[in-house]
């Protein structure tokens, strides 16, 4: 099956949009998440996306933009290894480490092209500001949307034109002569989410709230497993006892949210509390933190 | 002083322009620079009156570097256009150090709420149901950052009225709200380590003739010890000079082909 001309389009004017959502909105559009869900409705095979973006979302948890500084494009990898994945039939798991994870970091470089052009722009507004021309201010600023999507926009666009033979060449090796690299690169992708949650305790105050990491582990660890036992057994009576009507669900992580957020919430209460009664000193340290920041400037 | 006062109208034309193109200009250089003279540009105008040369002079300050979250920047906004508007260009050196002064801990509490701590908690939801095939998670998550825009538009007149004495106040707030939320969030990555890393020990030795299964036995001493150990790992790796994000992921990616084609690792 290849990608026909409509599904380019759609994909290719979506990763235009998906990294100014990134910049400006942060509506949750810009989310591999989304950008899976969307690249599967378009490819005619929703669950194929959700996995992949839902794989390259844990992966990406824990990096942001941060100082403005390039990160991996999770979105970007995400439809290519959408599209492909079901246009060549490739393992979902698999084209999240194939294809998903080296085109997000490729792509960092397309990002750091972009913001390096808009330096350009930002020279013509010192030119502009010193004509007092409004107009032209606010033009050369909306021009910087150019350099952004079309960062996105034309490496996508290329990949999904012209980069399907060579996908189906891969997709034909790692089932084959090479399902040993195959086969590794799935268990590759099973892994790859152990990476995010790694960087983001990086980026969590870990060893304040260490208990917490304990618990939701221990907790989720046995209830996962207590789910996952009894929906075997479930199945197993099942298929014997004929009238056999019950239905077992997964383990709910919402619930397991909401854990958390109680145990949130108690803290929050505790935390207020201690402020409300230091409240003086804490404002005092605010001012001096800023009368601090104003010697620098001095 | 200055004859012009800040309108509601205003409010809403530097929030749109704001939350549409914050970002549009961010270059190397100067950052967010041309962005936040774009937020501002028409309210300057009102308050100096065009092709004065005050405002030609608070144009050029505005463009110098700013960078700090997008999702705080209207408080700067805010607080700035409320000095510039009551003392005119001679606010030019208060303006200046206050956004200096500001950008750089709004930049930081930003970062970790916005960037890391939110995506943790509802990224978190949203992808373990993505994996099932459930879409509904995204939902959550799009309602959430329709709360966060609504934060986002209305942190301007907060600031506006309020003042430097707001970001006293909201830091003693916000210090009890980070807490907490990255507690939530470190909850949360316990529990996504026990359900989201499936892999599991393929290696079966036999001793003897009697095959011992290491994972069973790894299972009854703690279920979910294969991935726990895994993340230990990659935080510990993470924690080396010289590593980043994208070589980490690489190390793994390589280890993990390794360990399978070895027959120690296998998806589970």
């Amino acid at each position: 099956m290849s990608i026909q001309w409509w599904q380019i389009l759609i994909l290719t004017l979506y990763a235009g949009y998906q990294v100014i959502d990134e910049i400006q909105f942060w509506s949750s559009l810009n989310t591999p998440i989304f950008g899976g869900l969307l690249t599967g409705l378009v490819m005619g095979d929703m669950k194929t996306g959700l996995v992949i973006g839902g794989s390259m979302q844990l992966m990406v948890l824990g990096i942001g933009t941060f100082g403005g500084a390039s990160k991996l494009d999770a979105n970007s990898g995400t439809i290519l290894a959408t599209a492909f994945s079901v246009a060549t039939g490739m393992d979902a798991t698999q084209a999240v480490s194939t294809l998903a994870v080296p085109v997000a970091s490729l792509m960092i470089y397309m990002d750091i092209l972009g913001r390096f052009t808009n330096t350009f722009f930002a020279h013509r507004i010192d030119a502009e500001v010193e004509k007092m021309n409004y107009k032209g201010i606010e033009r050369y600023f909306v021009a910087g949307i150019l350099p952004w999507s079309l960062s996105r926009m034309i490496p996508v666009f290329l990949a999904l034109a012209f980069g399907g033979g060579l996908v189906a060449k891969v997709v034909a090796y790692l089932n084959g002569p090479l399902k040993w690299l195959g086969d590794g690169m799935s268990t590759a992708g099973a892994v790859l989410p152990a990476v995010g949650f790694a960087i983001l305790l990086r980026y969590l105050p870990l060893k304040k709230h260490v208990s917490y990491l304990f618990l939701g582990f221990v907790i989720t660890a046995l209830l996962t497993t207590l789910f996952g036992n009894i929906q075997a057994i479930g199945t197993a009576v099942g298929s014997v006892v004929k009238n056999f009507s019950g239905s077992f669900n997964g383990l709910s992580m919402l619930a397991i949210a909401l854990i958390g957020l109680a145990l949130a919430l108690i803290n929050y209460s505790h935390a207020s509390a201690m402020i409300e009664s230091k409240g003086a000193a804490a404002v005092a340290t605010a001012v001096d933190a800023k009368g601090e920041i104003e010697d620098d400037e001095l | 002083m200055t004859n012009y006062k800040l309108t509601d109208q205003d409010f809403r034309q530097i929030n749109l322009r704001c939350l549409c193109g914050f970002e549009l200009g961010w270059n190397y250089e100067r950052m967010q620079g041309s962005g936040y003279l774009y937020t501002i540009l028409p309210q300057l105008r009102k308050i100096y009156g065009d092709n004065t040369p005050e405002l030609k002079e608070m144009m050029r300050v505005h463009t110098q570097f700013f960078n700090t979250s997008n999702f705080f920047n209207t408080i700067i906004t805010g607080i700035d256009l409320a000095l510039e508007e009551e003392q005119g260009v001679k606010a030019k050196d208060a303006v200046v150090g206050m956004k200096a002064g500001l950008m750089g801990s709004f930049a930081a509490i930003g970062d970790s709420i916005f960037g890391a701590l939110l995506p943790a908690i509802f990224g978190a939801i949203a992808a373990t149901l993505a994996i099932k095939g459930n879409p509904l998670g995204l939902v959550i998550w799009f309602i959430a950052q329709m709360g966060v825009i609504l934060f986002r538009w209305k942190q301007l007149p907060w600031a506006y009225k309020e003042g430097v004495n707001l970001v006293t106040k909201m830091a003693n707030k916000l210090s009890a709200v980070t807490d907490s939320a990255s507690l939530m969030g470190i909850f949360m990555v316990g529990a996504l380590v026990a359900t989201m890393v499936n892999v599991k020990f393929a290696w079966a030795p036999t001793i003897g003739s009697v095959p011992l299964n290491i994972q069973n036995n790894l299972d009854m001493i703690m279920p979910r010890m294969v991935p726990a150990i895994i993340v230990g790992l990659v935080y510990w790796l993470l924690g080396k000079k010289g590593m980043t994000s994208t070589k980490a992921i690489f190390l793994v990616l390589i280890l993990s082909v390794l360990f399978s084609a070895l027959g120690v690792l296998a998806k589970g």
